[in-house]
């Protein structure tokens, strides 16, 4: 890790910077052309890629998880042993993750989950992230003052819970499986997994709500 | 690198824009980069750390204020430079001088649907020395800062902690970053915020996933 090396990519950053067309739109339109001139790149593949993380991949996908952990006692036991191998179970439950853990919030715990360093997510069940989990506010405070966090979020926890902030520094990725609201207890999975939000599953929300849904 | 990148417990930054519109891209453009980004050929030495340490030398003011995917694709470009791919000319006009990236052919459509379940990259390997921490070890994170790519947050550094997992032996990322693969073991540690930021009232547990060289016992 030579000096060098760092400075030479900051100098190629500066240089890209100087040159590359100001406007992002220009600049990915340009980059794309290159690739595919290089022979680095089939846009029918962009294309395909934008297709599936637009419809296929994204909360439903969690959602799906959660309402299977509500419904099946078991099957929530080895989400929570390993998530890796437990959602390999499922059709709907978006693509692999190679290192999946489910943390569980309880009546006195609440997990929540954050990439200081970059923005780690569970792209393959979620979906892109959001923008504010990317930006400098959630990433730098997430960690020193999440209670104030969630209030922004509209969540006011307790005094006496268990707040667990998960730092996702590793390849490991998070997902919160989020409490089961009560007055659910007849619904069927796709009913239950109509009320989960994406937030509940990053921790940023808590208390679903059983109105919420679409049936 | 005691970089822009490393955010945790920095404080300034204002509020979280809770009133965002839950959609999967922003603009088409944003899209755009996402797939390009998925879908283009990458040579074999551009390991995930290695990108990470790229983004992370993004010049700071840029880092902060630039969206996210299009920090993605000018980390890429800085690769393609750097690994003598691609010219700052080529990238700046989007016209290639005749050259090819000599990847093999680019990945068609049918790539996608088969990464659904195959390919999901491992981190973890096999490892046969003994792990250093057990559950439950008190441990404390190295003061140490280098130049290069490293996941010790800076707000963690000098911290005593306690190992809640033992997640078996992975890539170790700072090496990872030089184009090296060696695995070592990694643990999830439990810190008490109060110890991190005495005098803030604060009452949650912070975990972060940590390498058996950022830790000593405690």
């Amino acid at each position: 890790m030579s000096a060098n090396q760092e400075k030479e990519a900051s100098d190629i950053h500066h240089e890209l910077h100087s040159h590359l067309p100001p406007e992002p739109a220009l600049r990915v339109k340009a980059i794309e052309s290159l690739l595919i001139e290089k022979g680095m790149l089939d846009p029918a593949t962009v294309d395909a890629w934008v297709e599936t993380y637009s419809e296929k991949i994204g909360p439903k996908c969690g959602a799906a998880i959660v309402a299977r952990a509500w419904a099946d006692p078991e099957f929530k036991a080895r989400l929570l042993e390993n998530g890796t191998e437990a959602v390999k179970e499922m059709e709907s439950a978006g693509w692999a993750v190679a290192h999946l853990r489910v943390v569980e919030n309880t009546e006195d715990v609440h997990n929540l989950i954050v990439c200081t360093l970059c923005s780690c997510y569970p792209h393959a069940i979620l979906g892109p992230p959001p923008n504010w989990y990317k930006m400098a506010a959630y990433r730098s405070r997430a960690v020193r003052e999440p209670r104030v966090v969630l209030q922004e979020f509209g969540v006011d926890l307790p005094d006496n819970i268990d707040l667990r902030v998960w730092d996702s520094t590793s390849e490991l990725r998070y997902f919160v499986l989020p409490q089961r609201p009560a007055g659910t207890e007849d619904w069927d999975e796709e009913h239950l997994a109509s009320i989960v939000t994406r937030n509940s599953m990053i921790g940023t929300d808590r208390d679903l709500d059983p109105s919420g849904g679409d049936k | 690198m005691d970089g822009i990148h490393d955010l945790g417990g920095r404080q300034g930054f204002g509020k979280v824009d809770v009133d965002e519109k839950e959609e999967a891209f922003h603009s088409d453009w944003e899209a755009r980069a996402y797939g390009i980004v998925r879908a283009m050929s990458k040579p074999s030495d551009w390991t995930l750390d290695k990108f990470r340490f790229t983004r992370e030398q993004i010049e700071p003011v840029v880092y902060l204020s630039r969206p996210y995917y299009d920090q993605w694709l000018q980390s890429y470009a800085a690769l393609m430079v750097g690994s003598g791919v691609a010219s700052v000319e080529e990238l700046a006009t989007g016209k290639s001088d005749g050259g090819k990236a000599g990847l093999g052919a680019p990945r068609g459509p049918e790539s996608v649907a088969a990464e659904k379940r195959a390919a999901a990259v491992q981190f973890d390997r096999p490892y046969d020395k003994p792990f250093r921490f057990d559950r439950g070890a008190a441990v404390r994170t190295k003061p140490f800062a280098h130049k290069g790519h490293t996941r010790l947050p800076s707000y963690i550094r000098g911290h005593e902690g306690r190992v809640i997992e033992v997640r078996g032996a992975f890539i170790f990322p700072d090496e990872a970053a030089q184009g090296i693969e060696r695995a070592e073991p990694m643990y999830t540690v439990a810190f008490a915020a109060a110890d991190i930021w005495p005098g803030e009232d604060l009452d949650h547990a912070v975990h972060l996933d940590l390498w058996e060289s950022y830790l000593e016992p405690a």
